[in-house]
């Protein structure tokens, strides 16, 4: 055994072990590169991308003001404006600002809404040149933030 | 004037031994494009075959696999601010790049692409690249001594230490392929041209003489030569990760590029040497074992077929490419590419260009070889540390080319040696 | 470099006083540097190629989690305790919720815990592999890193559809799991493990047995039994030295003890040792995984917590074998619905400390590889 190390030592074999396996990884069925924009990644259900607020199928919002996310939230960056309806009684939803700049994309506010009104959406595109656009209003969070698609 | 151009095309000697000045300035024109655009060819090869390596894709973006990648890098390398540090020695600091670059360039004089594609046929050839490629050294130190910095300083006496060290046995390796080219006329010869044709001669390449004596010299110098162009397992001076910087740090820019144009010509050089001493040259594969009218042309298709299917396959992988607006300009580029490469290998079919290219050809694969082998070390093995890396110059590699030496010697001379025994 | 020409040594000057010797040289690796694995800032005194003296500057990614966590409640502080060590997040999550139910009394189900153990092993194979790829890197080869970070992909993906974060995963809430296992859970994970075999195996192939692989970290960054147990290093450097001590073995937590699996240990507390073991807990872990998954117990995966959680007034500390080493949660609460102290003790921070002792005496090129194999990450040293 000691003759065979030897051996093994003066030619160089483990050198060479490595060399092969380098070389095999060249096939072109192992690359894994994804060429992004041409090619974009699969998202998972339950990624927390950029938040949207949902609503039913009838077109009202799913949204009862009531203040759960913006307590949930660890930064403090959810405000909710509400207003009573005179008739129901019940609190209408007037203003919602989502600070998305200092978001951690936790999934907090997510998990406190009562109704599924938040959601933390499968959106990742959304960068910005600077950060006037980062704080949502309602209607953004409604019809997502504006952006420019880009192809090339 | 033309009777001074077309005399010399019928001849069958180099044009410095012919004395042909103005074929001289062409060859020498000829050898620095070609080198400069095989410079340019190295850098995306390099990327893509590490990448490829690597389980990624490498440059894609610019031009149609990336093919343009090189011309970017020296646009946007040239366009870069030039710095010079201040209380540097400014004219050492201009010409330590230019030297490096000179004496890389200069061993091409003698590198032979064929009987008579070479500028010249120095009968001192092989001496003299190694003379030529030594004096690099100096560049590389001069470099350092004119970044005024003390990190700078260090790393290229590291780097110049190594290349002085590796030298040795480089030479010695390059001893023992010398003297085997006395076997057949009993009398060798150092010029570049002459050991080649002493190969042919003898009907072996170097490599495989004396077997397994061959192999060891030329393993000797394959590994002598990566470490003398700083090259991956040997690049600790240069490395990134390293705190002594290297002497290349301070130089920016142009500048910059002349040293990575430096090493990548070295690197060709050495792999010049050694396709020409111990892998056959020009000579095409099996010129014995498979001789004669058939096998010659048979192999002297080979070039044009493998650039017509270079063409092809650039063909092929325009079905993959997305058919959207934005790529219309990359697909059209590589079909130009692919045309240009298939119309390339059909004009290389032609009888009268095949016979010319084909000693090209098979000296640049041979080139290409080892090229591709530094790309190989590179993406595989870890870095050795300096002190580990003089151990290996001095007291590995060098006991065992002098052995090599001593073999080639005692194999060489047996019957004589076995002559005065026996009696 | 010094002109004390005058002088047979600068003690005649000034007996007494500790000067710099004439031969040193002060070295900055500084924050930003390609190897040193985050903001750390390396201070070294060489003498010529030889190190005599470490200093480490630290404190260039301090963000005052421990600060945050006494303005936020135990449950929104649970999504900054990814951000310690943000290679490995699970395992913080895992550690900071065990010390929250342990001050508030409250019993995992089982098939929470076994989902926690699950995914905390996956955890630790993809801390290994940022590991091991930055590792060998420092040392010079390019391609582990690459395979290393291809190997990562598969087990981020599981998280992306575990929890919908790749890295910064917020996993576990006090109390169990916020998430069931996903469709094809089990399936894809089982994947992953037989696919990781073989290419741990390429690892071997490919640094293992390599000659300069041995040459670099043989014999490099040697530190004893004793001094690993008196600087209270943990982890991979302290099996390294021979110790054995796992906190899964021997303080179990969340259902360890149900798993049967090895710990590796080394005999020379040296890089190559440190290498080997940390690659075969890449194996173990994969047991532990497949254990975990073949055997998921059906049932609840949270308890029943209040909505504000005020646990009594009092103090725990709890600490989980992380990749890193041992890290550990010292929570106080006041009875209020806020924190009133939450101390980390980071791994890192404390092996850290070794490096002076490691290094002493090493070549330049050696400081890197130590460095390396300290597996350090600065989210962890600076918090």
């Amino acid at each position: 055994m000691k003759v065979g190390e030897f051996f093994k030592k003066i030619l160089l074999f483990d050198l060479f072990k490595g060399l092969s396996v380098t070389f095999k990884h060249q096939n072109p069925n192992d690359l894994v590169t994804e060429q992004y924009p041409l090619e974009r990644p699969k998202i998972a259900e339950r990624f927390r991308g950029i938040p949207r607020l949902v609503k039913d199928e009838n077109g009202n919002d799913l949204c009862t003001a009531c203040g759960a996310c913006a307590l949930a939230c660890p930064e403090k960056l959810i405000k909710v404006g509400s207003e009573r309806n005179p008739e129901t009684k019940k609190k209408v939803l007037t203003e919602f600002d989502f600070d998305m700049g200092r978001c951690m994309f936790c999934g907090l506010c997510e998990e406190a809404c009562m109704t599924d009104a938040l959601d933390l959406s499968k959106d990742y595109e959304v960068a910005l040149y600077s950060r006037e656009g980062t704080e949502l209003n309602r209607a953004q969070l409604e019809e997502g933030a504006p952006r420019k698609v880009y192809e090339k | 004037m033309i009777q001074y151009f077309l005399g010399y095309l019928h001849s069958n000697v180099t044009p410095g031994e012919a004395g042909n000045f103005l074929w001289v300035t062409i060859y020498v024109l000829l050898v620095f494009a070609g080198i400069s655009v095989g410079v340019m060819f190295m850098n995306w090869f390099e990327r893509k075959v590490m990448a490829h390596m690597q389980v990624r894709l490498g440059p894609m973006r610019v031009g149609p696999v990336g093919l343009l990648q090189p011309v970017a890098d020296a646009l946007k390398l040239i366009l870069k601010e030039d710095l010079v540090p201040s209380n540097a020695d400014k004219l050492v600091f201009w010409f330590a790049p230019v030297c490096v670059v000179m004496t890389a360039f200069c061993g091409f004089i003698v590198v032979p692409f064929g009987r008579t594609h070479a500028v010249t046929d120095m009968n001192i050839g092989v001496l003299f690249m190694l003379g030529v490629s030594s004096l690099g050294v100096l560049g590389v130190i001069m470099a350092g001594w004119a970044s005024n910095s003390n990190y700078s300083l260090m790393g290229s006496l590291r780097s110049g230490a190594q290349m002085v060290s590796y030298e040795i046995a480089m030479s010695m390796a390059v001893v023992s392929a010398v003297m085997l080219t006395s076997r057949a006329t009993g009398t060798g010869t150092m010029s570049m041209i002459g050991i080649v044709q002493a190969q042919q001669q003898q009907h072996t390449w170097f490599a495989f003489s004396f077997f397994p004596v061959g192999l060891i010299a030329l393993a000797v110098f394959a590994i002598a030569m990566v470490a003398e162009t700083n090259r991956a397992p040997f690049d600790l001076p240069e490395a990134e990760s390293e705190l002594v910087a290297g002497f290349m740090t301070e130089y920016s820019g142009f500048r910059w590029s002349l040293f990575f144009l430096a090493e990548y010509t070295s690197m060709m050089a050495v792999s010049a040497i050694a396709s020409t001493l111990w892998l056959g040259g020009w000579l095409r594969p099996f010129p014995n074992l498979l001789g004669g009218q058939t096998w010659d042309t048979a192999f002297s298709l080979v070039p044009g077929l493998l650039f017509v299917a270079l063409g092809a396959l650039c063909f092929y992988r325009l079905r993959s490419m997305p058919r959207i607006r934005a790529m219309r300009p990359e697909v059209m580029g590589l079909a130009g590419f692919g045309a240009f490469l298939a119309a390339l290998g059909l004009f290389m079919l032609l009888p009268a260009v095949r016979v010319r290219i084909q000693d090209i050809f098979w000296f640049s694969l041979k080139i290409g070889f080892f090229m591709y082998l530094y790309i190989w070390y590179r993406t595989t093995f870890p870095r050795y540390r300096f002190d580990q890396l003089m151990k290996i110059g001095w007291k590995v590699l060098l006991p065992i080319s002098i052995g090599v030496v001593v073999l080639t010697a005692l194999i060489g001379v047996r019957q004589e040696l076995l002559a005065l025994v026996w009696r | 470099m010094s002109d004390d020409s005058f002088y047979e040594s600068l003690e005649e000057i000034a007996p007494g006083h500790t000067f710099l010797g004439s031969n040193e040289l002060v070295l900055n690796m500084g924050p930003q540097h390609p190897s040193t694995h985050g903001v750390l800032r390396v201070i070294l005194k060489l003498d010529g190629e030889k190190v005599n003296g470490i200093e480490c500057v630290i404190g260039y990614l301090h963000r005052g989690i421990e600060k945050l966590a006494e303005n936020r409640t135990w449950i929104q502080f649970g999504p900054f305790v990814d951000r310690l060590d943000y290679t490995a997040a699970v395992s913080n999550s895992m550690g900071y919720c065990l010390a929250v139910e342990k001050l508030l009394g409250v019993e995992i189900p089982k098939r929470a815990q076994y989902l926690r153990v699950i995914l905390t092993e996956l955890c630790r194979l993809a801390s290994h592999q940022i590991w091991l790829g930055t590792h060998v890197l420092d040392i010079g080869a390019v391609t582990p890193l690459f395979y290393a970070f291809r190997d990562r992909e598969d087990i981020l993906n599981v998280f992306e559809k575990y929890c919908g974060a790749r890295l910064t995963t917020h996993a576990f809430r006090i109390g169990g799991c916020r998430w069931d296992a996903y469709e094809g859970f089990a399936k894809e994970i089982l994947h992953i493990c037989d696919d990781l075999g073989p290419k741990i195996d390429e690892y071997k192939d490919l640094i293992t047995g390599n000659r300069i692989w041995l040459q670099r970290t043989k014999n490099v960054g040697y530190i004893s039994p004793e001094d690993c147990l008196a600087y209270g290093l943990t982890g991979p450097l302290l099996r390294g030295s021979g110790v054995n001590w796992d906190l899964r073995k021997a303080q179990p937590y969340s259902s360890y003890e149900d798993f049967d699996f090895d710990i590796p240990l080394g005999t020379a507390g040296d890089t190559f040792d440190r290498y080997i073991i940390r690659i075969e807990e890449m194996r173990q872990s994969i047991r532990i995984i497949r254990q975990a998954v073949e055997g998921l117990p059906e049932g609840p995966i949270i308890t029943k917590v209040p909505k504000v959680i005020k646990p009594p007034a009092g103090e725990a500390y709890v600490s989980i074998e992380a990749p890193k080493g041992e890290l550990g949660y010292f929570v106080v609460s006041d009875g209020t619905a806020k924190p009133y102290r939450v101390r980390v003790r980071p791994p890192s921070f404390i092996n850290l400390q070794a490096l002076e002792k490691m290094a002493k005496g090493s070549l330049v090129a050696d400081v890197v590889a130590i460095i390396g194999t300290l597996d350090i990450v600065l989210g962890e040293v600076d918090r």
